[in-house]
C-alpha cells in the first residue's frame, strides 16, 4: 500500500532535517551539512512492512512555490493521503507564509479533498525532538491502516499478562505507533523520550557493528522489557507486579509475537490470543 | 566566424536562498522572457546528480547553454553556492564550437569563487555585467576574447572550428599537399609526420611512402589523416598512364574562376617553358572521358602537351575536382569455381586496391582477370 505524504512550508522550515531524523536515522547535528532541497526530493520509506510512504520534500523557496501553484498543480497535490505543512516559528514574513498557506489548502481542496492537514510549527535552533516525534507519531498514526484493531489487541495482550503500559514501535524509525497503559501515568513525554533514548542506544551499537536486539531493565518498582516484536515493531512491557518472574512475561510476549504478525498482514484472517498463565 | 554560432545573450543565473533560482544578470537585459526561465530553470540551477555537467537545453525557440556549479561550504547560506553562467543561441544554430567555452568559463568563476569570494561577494560580483557584455561582444566578432578580471587573473577564451571527420586514409591513396610545400614549419609538427613529409609529392601513395620512409604503414596513414583533417593535404589517386578518368561538372571553374585559372596554369606548366595556354589546358581536360587512358590522351594531343606536364595536369584536375578517376572492379560473375583470391571479387574492391593488398601489378591482375570467364569488370 502506498500512501503520498506532501512535505511543504517555507524555505529553510526544516522540512529537510525532519525527515532525515525520522526517517533516515540522522542526528541534529547531521542535519546542519544539509544543502537547499531544489524543487521536489523524492524519497520512499517503507513502514511497518506492507506501507509504503512516498514522501514528497518540496522546496520551499519562492520560484519553487509559484512553481507548484501554477505548471505543477495536478503533478503535486492528486493523490495525496496527508499533508504537512511546516511554519518556521521565527519567520519574520507571516503575511507570506499565510499566503502561501491558503494558495496550498486551495489546491489541496481541488485535487485530494480527502487529504489530511497537518501543521507543524518548528524552531530550527532549538532542537526539541521530544515534540518532533510527538507530531510525527501522531502524523504516520493517522496514516497506518488497522491502527483500530491494532489498539485492541494491544489492550487485551495487557490485560492478559497483567502489564502496567505496553508500547509498540515501528521498527526503523522507533515512532510509538500504538500504546496501552492501566492507569494514568505522571510523565506525559515520556513516550518521546524513550523513542530517543532507545533511538540513541540503536546508533551507539551500530557503530560498534553490533544491532539492538532486547533490553530489560529491573528496579524494585517496576521491570520494562523492550524486545523485537514481530518483523515490523519492537515492544516494550513495564511489569510493575514483583511477583511476576521474567521469564514468563518473556514466554508471553513471544507466544503474542505470533499473534501480531498475522496482524500485520492486513488480509489474514483473526485469530484468537492463547496466552500462557503463570 | 559563421553566423551558425552567434550567441544572443550571456545569462548568469544564481539559487537565492528565499527566492529561489534567478537569473542575477543578463546581457542583453531582459532577453530571456520570466516564461522561458521558469520552463528551463530546473536545468539551470539543478539537483546535485546533473551539477558541474555540461546542460543544453532547447525550449520556445533557443538554446540555452549552460554548466551548473555547485561550491558547497558551511559559510554560504544552505551550506552550498550554486550558479551557472551561460549562453543563448537560437534553437536551430549549430553550438558544438561553444560548449568547450561555457565550461571552461564555468571553471574559472569556480576557481574566481573559490580564491576570491569572487562571486560570493556582492561587490566583486557586479563586475560580472561588463566581462559578459565584453564576452558577448567580441566572441561574436572576433570569435575570441582575452578579458583581465583582477590583478592575477585573465580570462582566454576561443572558438575553435569544428572541422568535418576526415576520410579514412587507404593505403592505396596519394597525399598531395594543398598549399606550397616550403611554406610549411615542420618544426610544429609531430615526428612521425616529419619523417614522412619529404615523401609526400604527390604521386608516392601511402603503402610506398611508408616503405620509403621506413614508418609503419598505419602510423603513416594515421599521419596523413591529421594532415587531411587541417586542410594541409588532399588525397588523390595513384598515378598510371592507363588510368581513365572523366571530367566533372566542376570543370567550368576553369571558365569562370580568373584566379583558379591562374593557380592552374602556373601549376601544370612545365618547368622553362612559356606559359600553357588556357585554350591548351581546357581542351586536355576535356579529352578525358571513359575509354580514354592517359596514355591515349598523350597521342591524341601531343600539341597540347607541348609545354604541359601531364601528371601535374592530372593531379591538378583532380586536387580541384574537375576530373575523376575511373577506377575498374572486378566482380565475379558466378558462384562455385573459386579464383583467387575470391573474396575481393565483389565488385567493392577497386584494382588499385587489390593491386597494393596483393603486391600484383595491374598488367598481372589485368591479365589474370581476363582470362577468367567468371570475372566481370565494371568501371565506375
Amino acid at each position: 500500500m502506498k500512501k503520498k505524504v506532501l512535505l511543504m512550508g517555507k524555505s529553510g522550515s526544516g522540512k529537510t532535517s525532519m525527515r532525515s531524523i525520522i526517517f533516515a536515522n540522522y542526528i541534529a547535528r547531521d542535519t546542519r551539512r544539509l544543502g537547499a532541497t531544489i524543487d521536489v526530493e523524492h524519497s520512499h520509506v517503507r513502514f511497518l512492512g506492507n506501507l509504503v510512504l512516498n514522501l514528497w520534500d518540496c522546496g520551499g523557496q519562492d520560484t519553487f512555490m509559484e512553481n507548484y501553484f501554477t505548471s505543477q498543480r495536478d503533478n503535486i497535490f492528486r493523490n495525496v493521503e496527508v499533508l504537512i505543512y511546516v511554519f518556521d516559528v521565527e519567520s519574520r514574513e507571516l503575511e507570506k507564509d499565510m499566503h502561501y498557506y491558503q494558495s496550498c489548502l486551495e489546491a489541496i481542496l481541488q485535487n485530494s479533498p480527502d487529504a489530511k492537514v497537518f501543521c507543524l510549527v518548528h524552531k530550527m535552533d532549538l532542537v526539541q525532538e521530544d515534540q518532533r516525534d510527538l507530531a510525527w507519531s501522531s502524523i504516520v498514526y493517522q496514516l497506518i491502516p488497522n491502527v483500530q484493531q491494532l489498539e485492541s489487541n494491544l489492550r487485551n495482550f495487557a490485560q492478559i499478562i497483567e502489564a502496567d503500559e505496553v508500547l509498540l514501535f515501528e521498527r526503523a524509525t522507533f515512532l510509538v505507533i500504538s500504546h496501552y497503559q492501566c492507569k494514568e501515568q505522571r510523565d506525559a513525554h515520556r513516550f518521546e523520550k524513550i523513542s530517543n533514548i532507545i533511538k540513541q542506544f540503536k546508533l551507539s551499537c551500530s557503530k560498534l557493528a553490533a544491532s539492538f536486539q532486547s533490553m530489560e531493565v529491573r528496579n524494585s518498582n517496576f521491570a520494562a522489557f523492550i524486545d523485537v516484536f514481530t518483523s515490523n515493531t519492537y515492544v516494550m512491557v513495564i511489569m510493575s507486579d514483583p511477583s511476576i518472574p521474567s521469564a514468563a512475561t518473556l514466554i508471553n510476549i513471544r507466544n503474542a509475537r505470533k499473534h501480531f504478525e498475522k496482524l500485520e498482514r492486513v488480509d489474514g484472517p483473526k485469530h484468537s490470543l492463547h496466552m500462557r498463565m503463570r | 566566424m559563421g553566423s551558425n554560432s552567434r550567441i544572443e545573450c550571456i545569462f548568469f543565473s544564481e539559487f537565492h536562498p528565499t527566492l529561489g533560482p534567478k537569473i542575477t544578470y543578463q546581457v542583453p537585459e531582459e532577453y530571456i522572457s520570466r516564461e522561458l526561465f521558469d520552463t528551463v530553470q530546473v536545468y539551470i540551477i539543478t539537483k546535485p546528480e546533473l551539477q558541474n555537467k555540461l546542460i543544453t537545453v532547447t525550449a520556445m525557440e533557443k538554446k540555452l547553454i549552460g554548466c551548473p556549479v555547485c561550491i558547497e561550504h558551511k559559510k554560504y547560506s544552505r551550506n552550498a553556492l550554486l550558479f551557472n553562467l551561460g549562453f543563448v543561441c537560437d534553437a536551430r544554430a549549430k553550438t558544438c564550437a561553444l560548449e568547450p567555452i561555457v565550461k571552461k568559463l564555468s571553471g574559472y568563476l569556480t576557481t574566481l569563487e573559490l580564491e576570491s569570494g569572487f562571486i560570493s561577494n556582492e561587490e566583486s560580483k557586479q563586475k560580472l555585467v561588463p566581462i559578459m557584455s565584453t564576452l558577448l561582444e567580441e566572441l561574436n566578432a572576433k570569435g575570441e576574447c582575452t578579458l583581465p578580471i583582477d590583478e592575477s587573473n585573465t580570462i582566454h577564451v576561443k572558438l575553435i572550428d569544428q572541422r568535418k571527420d576526415p576520410l579514412i586514409v587507404q593505403e592505396y591513396d596519394v597525399p598531395v599537399f594543398t598549399e606550397c610545400k616550403d611554406e610549411f614549419f615542420r618544426s610544429q609538427w609531430d615526428l612521425t609526420t616529419q619523417q614522412i613529409l619529404a615523401y609526400i609529392d604527390g604521386f608516392r601513395h601511402i603503402q610506398k611512402i611508408s616503405a620509403e620512409a621506413d614508418v609503419e604503414l598505419n602510423l603513416v596513414r594515421i599521419a596523413v589523416q591529421n594532415l587531411l583533417y587541417y586542410g594541409v593535404v588532399t588525397l588523390v589517386s595513384i598515378f598510371q598512364y592507363s588510368n581513365v578518368y572523366c571530367t566533372t561538372p566542376k570543370v567550368q571553374n576553369l571558365i569562370d574562376n580568373k584566379s583558379v585559372q591562374e593557380e592552374c596554369l602556373l601549376y601544370v606548366t612545365k618547368p622553362g617553358q612559356k606559359r600553357a595556354s588556357l585554350r591548351d589546358v581546357f581542351q586536355l581536360y576535356c579529352g578525358l572521358s571513359p575509354g580514354t587512358t592517359v596514355r591515349d590522351l598523350c597521342s591524341r594531343y601531343a600539341q597540347q602537351l607541348h609545354r604541359v606536364d601531364e601528371r601535374k595536369l592530372i593531379q591538378f584536375g583532380l586536387m580541384k575536382g574537375f576530373i575523376r578517376r575511373l577506377q575498374k572492379y572486378p566482380v565475379k560473375a558466378t558462384r562455385g569455381d573459386r579464383s583467387r583470391p575470391p573474396q575481393l571479387y565483389t565488385g567493392c574492391h577497386s584494382y588499385d586496391e587489390i593491386c597494393c593488398k596483393t603486391g600484383m601489378s595491374y598488367r598481372e591482375l589485368d591479365e589474370r582477370l581476363e582470362n577468367d570467364p567468371n570475372i566481370i569488370v565494371c568501371w565506375k
